[in-house]
């Protein structure tokens, strides 16, 4: 089959000056796996995020001001009927307080919980400020008296102490976020030694635990997977070929494939997101896609031509695939790069940036080092290709007579294309865009149990802050600001989603109160401006200097209210910020004082919004790339719809599926349609290429010049397909939520790829007889 | 150069006879002996920063007398505006097992307000000095502390001693807030001139500097005060003047009325 001369004696040049091409190859590879060490894993969700976004520059803001970061949260819980207001339970809040002051990544400054916070009340003659849990062991009549002093401080019930008594939490701010996941599992170890005491549990999340701990949390379950998925595809191969050589060789392709691509993140400063771990499946995927088409090529031709020298039977093998597989290179790195300038958050920018190159990298290694080595080896018949000359292609086996089925009556594929279209059409119609972190972990995880418990009992440990700036300083001491701040407050508390809000005007009304004898109705703002100023100076007779720091900074012009809430999903944190914004807008409309909407609530807000309004346009980016390289590579925009087909049908199933089982489009879930393209092109590619190839050089009919197709081009696509969606698909037997997802997501994506490339696309080509085919 | 060389080995000869003439406890007990005066008149002016750099100054006008062993203090607000005529007076005793009297005068309230007693580790009116601090004024109580001296050091051609003083007891040193403190003491004028804390974990707590020191009517006075907290990075500057010693004061300015009626 020595259809591309030229082809085959520019391989067979190549073979022949092996160290000339083979040497600068993997000098390349050399140079960028030497770098790899370099590379740096950035879990976090704000990776996500532009970094001058405006929400995230508020929320880094108020981190600096206030000294406020995603905390972690320790709940001592008592639901025996006694409550936590038990000498036991107070004890044990001590302990806790004590020992997270003592861990490395915690800021023993900025513990908050019983035992470290103060009482203000008043009597006849003035006002003492009184810490909680002032020594261990607690007696009884201190436990009623911190009882009765939480019952008549408004602030704490719900914040510090459950409305119910049930619960008291101990807070904690981490001093490097980077570490969150480590010493999560450290103070989780440590807990284990708590005593107890009577009926006490304890709980440990938080924003800071949640998110630190998810990645290394999905990390871990992939890191178990992932070789398991290696050593299926290695089985595959060798169902497939059974021989050594189709097993290493596609192996050694995909490392260096893989390993130059991270190699290249490292070497310009890239790091390793969440969603790289897709990027690592597409390489696998693409690599070992251009090595079993080799492969499959290489044993027909040693099928078919026995006695051929190893470097004959190499350079045809060549010849033949050379085309397809730089037309698939070329259409699924247009496919990547539409993804990459149509985001513009960086994880997903260089998804799309290193998944073309890494494409770039497997047709590179998959032209040279590939054909490379097998021209060292002696061709020896793979018992799977014995009777698959062409002679005999016709007597094959079962993928020959479904594809005899599928050419007999074309207008079925396509009837029954048409019809799941349509009604994916429906199905993707119905997802929806959410995203909550926590929902990421199973139900039975520690911390899944932890937030749902803790959140049920308190007021919440996620926080929405709203920044106060105002013009001048000491304009905080101003009753009309601080009576804006207090209406904000109430305007929060009027919505489900939140719990409770704090800012320092309620410190102010609970110092206004035990000024004037704890009498109730002094529980507001004071009129007076110089009282408002001289209740602090009263407070900081004997209080910490940077005691307010969280609430207000040292000049009095900038106030943070907080309102805590329980659960950080996209759908909700959408109808308090669409709630908060207009009213922040009317109520701090004038040039004195302003209020922006910022917190963790509203950064992950902004994100998962802009993923909604940038997902679908990536996508469809995404697809025109491919059409239109299809189309240039064909020169015919009928091939480039062709093309579109399956990878098109493929990704709306997707939707369709997440749509139908309820699976929101959040932040793993939208690199799916990424993941569907860089998987899914290659089969029509190679479907429309082969097409072209036997129906031009033969003058028999179409439909038994195609049965061809499925012997030859269709049994490579078969063990692509077979080795990726069963490699994969092992993901699913994961019982971390996200990985099931994933492993589910590239089984429908590469089985609707396969089979709409090689059911649709010749039955189009046969009912309709596109000239491109022919020409 | 000789001479220079002769001169240090003189210096430093002198410096160990000096050192080796003292031990820890004689060297606190020297401070504990320099006459602070009876009264004293002054103005003082409070730098506050926070960790940010933003900085919120005070300026008080203070009075301080002794009555046989109790000492009372008044301080009086003069700026910033809104806290103008806050006054706080305070009865220090000398028995430690009574707690101190404390008051505070709001202007906008108009009122006496009686404050809580304060404990030994709590900060003073918002600065990172603590009232233990404030009330012995660079002295300590022998009976809490153990001393040792533990070295020496030349700072700016003035030789100082460095004490290390460990409070006794687990909880005595919970109540001040501090597992040990070196003092570094100026044996010419037995007065510290920097003291750096250890909180109860062992990290840095904090650093003291008594930037001057001056004698005014006969008295070795610190007139200008640098607190750095090097855990939450507040620092505190405090500069005194117009301080006067001889200058009668009033026995009624230390009463309720006098924090009603202000500085008139």
């Amino acid at each position: 089959m020595h259809s591309n001369k030229q082809a085959f004696e520019f391989f067979s040049t190549m073979l022949s000056k092996r160290w000339i091409v083979s040497l600068p190859v993997i000098l390349v590879f050399i140079a960028l796996i030497s770098g790899i060490s370099s590379l740096q894993k950035d879990t976090s969700s704000d990776a996500f995020i532009d970094p001058l976004n405006p929400a995230l520059v508020a929320n880094k803001k108020i981190e600096e001001v206030f000294g406020l970061s995603d905390p972690l949260v320790i709940a001592i819980v008592n639901n025996t009927g006694t409550g936590i207001f038990t000498p036991d339970s107070l004890e044990l809040v001590d302990w806790v307080t004590r020992t997270l002051s003592k861990q490395r990544n915690v800021d023993p400054d900025k513990i908050i919980s019983l035992a470290t916070e103060s009482n203000i009340e008043g009597d006849s003659v003035g006002m003492n400020v009184e810490e909680f849990i002032t020594s261990t062991p607690i007696s009884n009549e201190r436990t009623s008296w911190i009882k009765h002093a939480i019952d008549h401080f408004p602030l704490y019930q719900g914040l510090l102490v459950s409305k119910d008594h049930q619960a008291t939490i101990v807070v904690a701010e981490l001093l490097d976020e980077t570490e969150s996941s480590n010493t999560y599992h450290n103070i989780k170890k440590l807990l284990d030694d708590a005593p107890l005491g009577n009926g006490n549990k304890l709980f440990i999340a938080g924003e800071g635990a949640v998110s630190g701990y998810l990645s290394t949390y999905i990390d871990n379950d992939a890191k178990k997977l992932n070789p398991l998925a290696a050593v299926i595809i290695t089985i595959i191969l060798f169902i497939c070929f059974r021989t050594l050589r189709g097993i290493i060789l596609p192996n050694l392709i995909v490392i260096l494939t893989a390993g130059s691509t991270l190699g290249a993140m490292a070497l310009f400063g890239v790091d390793f997101y969440v969603i790289t771990n897709g990027l690592v499946v597409c390489m696998i995927g693409i690599a070992v896609a251009d090595s079993v088409h080799i492969f499959s090529q290489y044993y027909t031709e040693i099928a078919s031509n026995p006695s051929a020298q190893r470097k004959q039977i190499v350079a045809n093998t060549m010849a033949n695939v050379w085309r397809p597989i730089t037309l698939t290179t070329f259409t699924t790195m247009a496919g990547f790069l539409g993804l990459a300038v149509t985001s513009d958050m960086p994880p997903v920018i260089y998804f799309g940036l290193f998944g073309a190159l890494s494409v770039f990298f497997a047709w590179l290694f998959s032209i040279t080092i590939l054909p490379i080595l097998l021209s060292c080896l002696t061709p020896k018949l793979s018992k799977r290709f014995l009777h698959k000359s062409k002679d005999t292609v016709q007597r094959s086996s079962f993928i020959t007579s479904v594809g005899k089925a599928i050419l007999k009556r074309p207008h079925v594929s396509v009837w029954i294309g048409a019809i799941l279209f349509l009604i994916s059409l429906v199905g993707a119609n119905q997802v929806t865009v959410d995203e909550e972190r926590i929902a990421n972990f199973k139900e039975t995880e520690d911390i899944f149990i932890a937030d749902k418990t803790i959140n049920s009992l308190m007021d919440g440990t996620y926080y929405l802050d709203i920044f106060i700036d105002a013009k001048d300083p000491e304009a905080l001491y101003q009753p009309e600001i601080l009576q804006k701040i207090e209406a904000t407050q109430r305007k929060l508390e009027t919505l489900p989603q939140v719990g409770g809000t704090t800012s320092i005007v309620d410190y102010i009304k609970q110092m206004n109160k035990a000024i004037n004898e704890d009498d109730e109705t002094y529980y507001r703002i004071p009129n007076n401006p110089q009282l408002v100023a001289q209740l602090f100076l009263l407070y900081f007779s004997s209080g910490d200097p940077t005691e307010f720091e969280e609430e207000i900074d040292g000049e009095r012009k900038l106030a943070l209210i907080r309102a805590n809430v329980a659960r950080n999903k996209y759908s909700n944190n959408k109808l308090l910020v669409e709630e908060m914004s207009p009213w922040l807008a009317k109520e701090f409309s004038d040039e004195n004082v302003t209020a922006t909407l910022t917190g963790r609530i509203q950064v992950d807000y902004e994100w998962i919004d802009n993923l909604a309004k940038t997902n679908t346009l990536s996508v469809v980016v995404s697809i025109l790339a491919v059409v239109i390289m299809a189309s240039l590579l064909f020169k015919s925009a009928v091939a480039g719809f062709l093309a579109f087909i399956p990878v098109g049908l493929s990704i709306l199933i997707i939707y369709a599926v997440m749509g139908i089982s309820d699976i929101w489009l959040g932040v793993g879930t939208s690199m799916f349609a990424s993941i569907a393209i860089g998987l899914g092109v290659d089969f029509a590619i190679h479907t429309i290429d082969r097409m072209k190839e036997l129906i031009a050089n033969s003058s028999k009919p179409w439909a038994e010049q195609l049965i061809v197709l499925y012997a030859t081009t269709g049994r490579a696509l078969l063990f692509n397909f077979l080795a990726i969606a069963l490699g994969f698909g092992v993901l699913m037997t994961s019982d971390v939520p996200p990985l099931i997802k994933f492993g589910s997501l590239v089984v429908i994506s590469v089985t609707t790829s396969f089979i709409a490339s090689l059911a649709i696309v010749p039955s189009l080509v046969m009912l309709f007889k596109p000239k491109f085919i022919y020409k | 150069m000789n001479k220079f060389i002769a001169l240090s080995l003189t210096c430093l000869l002198t410096f160990n006879a000096q050192s080796q003439d003292w031990t820890g406890q004689e060297i606190i007990e020297n401070i504990n002996n320099r006459d602070d005066g009876q009264q004293v008149t002054r103005s003082f002016k409070i730098e506050l920063t926070d960790r940010r750099g933003i900085t919120r100054t005070e300026v008080t006008q203070g009075y301080k007398k002794y009555f046989g062993d109790q000492k009372k203090t008044v301080i009086f607000y003069k700026e910033p505006t809104n806290v103008r005529g806050t006054a706080f007076l305070t009865f220090d005793y000398a028995d430690e097992s009574k707690d101190d009297d404390q008051w505070l005068y709001l202007p906008a309230l108009r009122r006496v307000r009686r404050i809580s007693a304060s404990d030994r580790g709590d900060y003073f009116l918002g600065t990172d000095l603590t009232y233990e601090e404030i009330k012995k004024e660079g002295k300590y109580d022998l009976s809490e502390y153990n001393t040792k001296l533990i070295g020496q050091e030349n700072d700016n051609q003035q030789l100082l001693l460095k004490v290390e003083l460990t409070p006794k007891t687990k909880q005595l040193s919970e109540e001040l807030g501090y597992s040990r403190l070196i003092t570094y003491v100026d044996p010419n004028i037995w007065m510290s001139r920097k003291i750096e804390f250890w909180d109860t974990n062992g990290n840095a707590l904090k650093t003291i500097e008594n930037l001057h020191i001056t004698q005014i009517d006969g008295y070795w006075t610190v007139t200008e005060i640098a607190v750095k907290n090097h855990k939450t990075q507040h620092t505190t500057r405090m500069m005194f003047f117009d301080i006067d010693y001889k200058a009668q004061i009033r026995n009624d300015m230390f009463t309720q009325q006098q924090l009603k009626r202000g500085l008139r």
